[in-house]
């Protein structure tokens, strides 16, 4: 029994405390820094589950983002799929385990290498994971075309002839030819206009039901999180400041930071708009984080305990923050 | 009067023979103390029509419109250099990224006492203490340590009031925000927003603020005009433009926001993508991608009418339903 | 009215979307055509090509065009003027030089020589050098500085005194030369093919074979170096000019080409002394190299305007 095989009562994708400090050198002669960009995030991800990860840039969402797709190891913490650590895997597991998790990135104009056919594009995962002839790589490659939307004519044409949300597609069924398991999608919607956005994201909620894939949904659009996640967790400075099911996040956020991001985002319909002050300030370093909890210097609602300790993550209310004063503010 | 008022303004790149309209016979006005809305999906024009309003446009960019003038003075038949005095004083302008419309190799204090000191003048020390009363007016937190930072040691959002605070150093009586918060977060996107709507009210400016972003304009301004293709689709106050969308265009966009839609079902979609260059249709613009689209809408192009307070171009506008009405709108403006 | 239903509820329907649209769609040119497009419309770059054409027909049909064997003396006729002078004499067109040879035909078969050289520095150098700057751009760390520095030291030195100096190692010949000047020119190639390689290395694409598995192999040659190709195309086109001219400086002091060959630079110091009394023998090779490199280099800045996504509208 291979250990990509789903096993019951484990969940698809789990990280445990997953930990990532990168080294800034702040010139000749002075110490480098330790950047904290992920300090200590655990979650777990079920099969046909998607899981948003919002923040604003610079908390760690993107760093996360490369933790699972392998593109980096993970300086403390642990990656586990179906129960197996990743750290753990030979060589040829880690390969296999590669195949599972896929990405989509932000920008479809950076994310296509220009001087490749599409065919040649989505050709390549194929030709470097599967063990198929050029007639069965190429049909593999026209079926999952045809999965994603693109006519099969496009098989040999160039990224540059394509419109944005046509290269999102194809960046798509880049992700989707392994059939992987879990899909990292960092900002897929946010390079896109209103009209197109809307087709990708109904594309991907589309081959989640067909093909049972999981998300892990980085984003900072609050809309289309509500719309296509199902849990949400929420990131500040490489902490999570609060996770739980989408629909209770919206309605009733208990973090003061979850709140504010939900007052920051415009709304159409005036019926809609969360009246609530709008935060002060910007984000801090983490070069030089603030301490005890991360977000006192803009929260509205923080006491001198709340600059001392950093408050860690608990149950409230069916889901998980980092508040010291949740009681008194929900 | 209207503070500044277009007239069928095109803008043409390309050759003579078969030239590209990113600007395609818009009009529209703004009035003091007024925030005027412009809102479109990318190669909709929305930046190409203010660009040529203060005169951006090089060559090869061909501009033509029946008027153009701001505060009574036809800004068409002007001399460039008193364009250029005009422009610069009383329209202000802010792009997209502020950290490219800052020049990396001086201070902010430099950069804002040099706008300064082309258009008002001064002694230096004046100059020096305006430029402190702006960094003020713009929100920025101990402005006299911020006065010698230059641009890379500030973040996204700093950068943004610093431009701001140099777009509004002449008390311009007109400001353009082309996509002011695109590049920035949230919160830091509602703190720019609430700066711009703070200032134009407190100094009865008007605002233009281009943007993609649907919800942002339905907070932020009082009119609201989309844009299509480089055409002028629909325009109307704010408040009801979006409640009840004319054109059917307004009406596919909200449905194709995410906001708009219950729980997990599937949005709906524009089918296809904006013409480009090379795939404009000989109809109405729309009619490839619209829903309600007949015979007519591929043959001929509409010309904008007004229907129920608003100006829109179409054959066919919406009724309180959100159904096409058979009656055709008066076919010239 | 049709009133057809645009909700997407399949992929299928998506699809039937997008092929609504792009039938219409007239397809931009291809990358190899909009390159051209740019590059017809830069007069220089347009009569560089022509010129360089030509000369690659002269140096490929040498033997046939070439009126006389470009080594055969003819003892009657020593430095007989061009024609268009008192005393010529009417077979030789360009005149002769002091040993009685044609001069137009060891110019035609001196461009066989010189685009020889030009082209072979070019590729020797020009592979080499996008070797050492691949993997100093891709692994970065001591590997980086180890190339990076060395080829500093070699920038650091007047380039044709270096190729002197190793062509004295070598010994004189053409050969040599050949091979002096193109380690000369293997800096330029490194600096540039390490910097675009460093600068393609962040982009997503790049990230986003890593994740379908690709080795370091796989990445350095097949997925960024086409992408760094621009520039080196360029720099290619305008390094064949400096290695004819190289090439000729050390004809010229004896250290290249050795007489009879009819290389340019050689044609050049044997013809030093006639300066004042025969000035045939010296400038119609001059005029050869000048006229020659100037194609190059115009083809050059032509092709880096054309490559260049900065310098189109």
């Amino acid at each position: 029994m291979s250990f990509l095989d789903a096993k019951p009562g484990v969940p698809l994708l789990e990280s445990d405390d997953l930990v990532r400090h990168y080294e800034v050198s702040r010139g000749l002669g002075k110490p480098s820094a330790m950047v904290k960009a992920l300090d200590g995030v655990s979650f777990t991800l079920e099969a046909k589950k998607t899981l948003a990860v919002v923040g604003e840039s610079g908390c760690g969402k993107s760093t996360l983002g490369r933790q699972l797709t392998l593109i980096e190891k993970p300086s403390a913490g642990q990656l586990k799929i179906n129960g197996e650590a990743v750290g753990d895997l030979s060589d040829r597991e880690a390969k296999l385990f590669r195949r599972t998790v896929q990405m989509i990135f932000q920008n479809p104009y950076g994310s296509l290498n220009p001087r490749k056919k599409v065919g040649q594009i989505l050709g390549e995962p194929v030709l470097l994971n599967m063990d198929l002839g050029r007639k069965e790589r190429e049909e593999r490659v026209r079926e999952t075309m045809a999965k994603v939307g693109l006519r099969p004519e496009f098989y040999g044409r160039y990224p540059h002839m394509f419109s944005g949300g046509q290269r999102q597609r194809i960046a798509i069924a880049r992700a989707l030819i392994l059939e992987p398991k879990v899909i990292v999608a960092d900002e897929p919607v946010s390079a896109l206009d209103v009209s197109v956005q809307a087709q990708v994201l109904n594309l991907m909620m589309d081959l989640q039901e067909e093909m049972n894939v999981a998300y892990v949904f980085i984003s900072h659009d609050l809309s289309v999180v509500r719309h296509i996640a199902d849990d949400v967790m929420v990131m500040y400075l490489g902490r999570v400041a609060e996770k739980g099911p989408t629909e209770e996040i919206f309605a009733k956020p208990l973090h003061p930071y979850t709140r504010a991001l939900l007052a920051s985002a415009p709304k159409i319909d005036p019926a809609h708009r969360v009246k609530a002050e709008p935060l002060t300030g910007e984000l801090p370093s983490p070069i030089n984080p603030p301490s005890g909890c991360a977000f006192h210097k803009r929260c509205p609602f923080a006491t001198d305990h709340c600059a001392q300790v950093r408050p860690e993550l608990r149950m409230y209310e069916g889901r998980e923050v980092a508040c010291h004063r949740v009681e008194e503010i929900a | 009067m209207a503070l500044l008022e277009v007239k069928n303004l095109t803008v043409e790149f390309g050759s003579e023979d078969r030239p590209f309209r990113a600007v395609d016979n818009v009009s529209y006005s703004v009035d003091r103390g007024e925030v005027l809305g412009i809102v479109g999906e990318s190669g909709s024009g929305k930046s190409v029509s203010s660009l040529a309003v203060m005169g951006l446009i090089d060559f090869p960019g061909r501009v033509t419109a029946d008027s153009l003038t701001f505060d009574g003075q036809d800004l068409l038949t002007m001399s460039p250099g008193k364009r250029r005095a005009i422009t610069g004083k009383d329209i202000g302008m802010i792009f997209q990224d502020p950290m490219s419309a800052l020049n990396p190799c001086f201070t902010v204090e430099a950069q804002i006492m040099e706008a300064l000191k082309v258009h008002e003048g001064g002694s230096k020390k004046e100059r020096r203490e305006r430029t402190l009363d702006l960094l003020n007016q713009v929100g920025i937190p101990d402005p006299k340590s911020r006065m010698t930072a230059y641009p890379h040691q500030l973040s996204g959002g700093m950068s943004q009031r610093i431009v701001i605070a140099m777009a509004i150093a002449c008390n311009p009586r007109l400001l353009i925000a082309d996509e002011p918060t695109t590049a920035l977060d949230v919160t830091i996107q509602a703190q720019i927003i609430d700066l711009l709507l703070k200032l134009q009210d407190d100094s009865d400016m008007a605002l233009i603020l281009i943007t993609h972003d649907l919800a942002l304009v339905s907070e932020a301004a009082d009119r609201i005009q989309v844009m299509y293709a480089g055409q002028l689709f629909e325009s109307g106050p704010a408040d009801s433009i979006f409640a009840a969308p004319r054109h059917p265009y307004t009406q596919a966009l909200l449905e194709a926001l995410p906001e708009r839609s219950e729980g997990h079902d599937r949005l709906r979609t524009i089918p296809g993508v904006v013409p480009g260059q090379y795939d404009r249709p000989a109809g109405c613009l729309l009619a490839p991608r619209c829903r309600y689209a007949n015979d007519r809408c591929v043959a001929e192009r509409p010309d904008v009418g007004a229907y129920n307070g608003r100006d829109v171009r179409c054959f066919y506008p919406l009724d309180d339903r959100g159904q096409p009405t058979g009656q055709t709108t008066g076919e010239t403006v | 009215m049709t009133n057809q239903n645009t909700q997407s509820s399949t992929p299928e329907t998506a699809a039937a979307e997008v092929v609504a649209v792009e039938d219409q769609k007239i397809n931009p040119p291809s990358p190899f055509m909009e390159t051209w497009n740019y590059f017809r419309k830069n007069r220089g770059a347009y009569v560089g090509l022509i010129v360089i054409c030509f000369i690659l027909f002269m140096a490929a049909f040498a033997q046939w065009i070439a009126p006389f064997d470009p080594i055969a003396q003819d003892r009657t006729a020593f430095l007989k003027p061009p024609i268009w002078m008192e005393g010529a004499d009417p077979r030789y067109i360009l005149g002769t030089d002091a040993v009685g040879r044609d001069i137009l035909s060891r110019l035609i078969h001196g461009a066989q020589l010189s685009v020889t050289i030009g082209v072979f520095v070019v590729i020797i150098s020009m592979i080499a050098g996008i070797v050492l700057g691949l993997v100093a751009g891709y692994f970065r760390g001591w590997i980086e500085v180890g190339i990076m520095r060395m080829m500093d030291t070699m920038l650091a030195l007047p380039s044709l005194i270096m190729a002197m100096a190793i062509v004295a190692i070598l010994g004189p010949g053409l050969e040599n030369a050949m091979l002096a000047i193109a380690i000369v020119q293997l800096p330029h190639y490194v600096r540039l093919s390490r910097a675009s390689v460093v600068s393609e290395l962040n982009k997503e694409y790049v990230i986003a074979s890593q994740i379908a598995g690709a080795g370091h192999m796989r990445q350095m040659f097949v997925n960024i170096l086409p992408n760094c190709m621009a520039p080196l195309i360029v720099q290619g086109t305008l390094g064949i000019s400096s290695a004819i001219l190289d090439a000729a400086a050390l004809g010229f002091l004896g250290l290249g080409a050795q007489p009879p060959l009819p290389e340019w630079g050689t044609m050049l110091a044997e013809a030093r002394e006639f300066v004042g009394s025969a000035w045939w023998v010296i400038t119609f090779p001059g005029l050869c190299i000048l006229v020659t490199v100037l194609a190059f280099n115009l083809m050059g800045d032509g092709l880096r305007d054309a490559l260049d996504p900065k310098m189109k509208r």
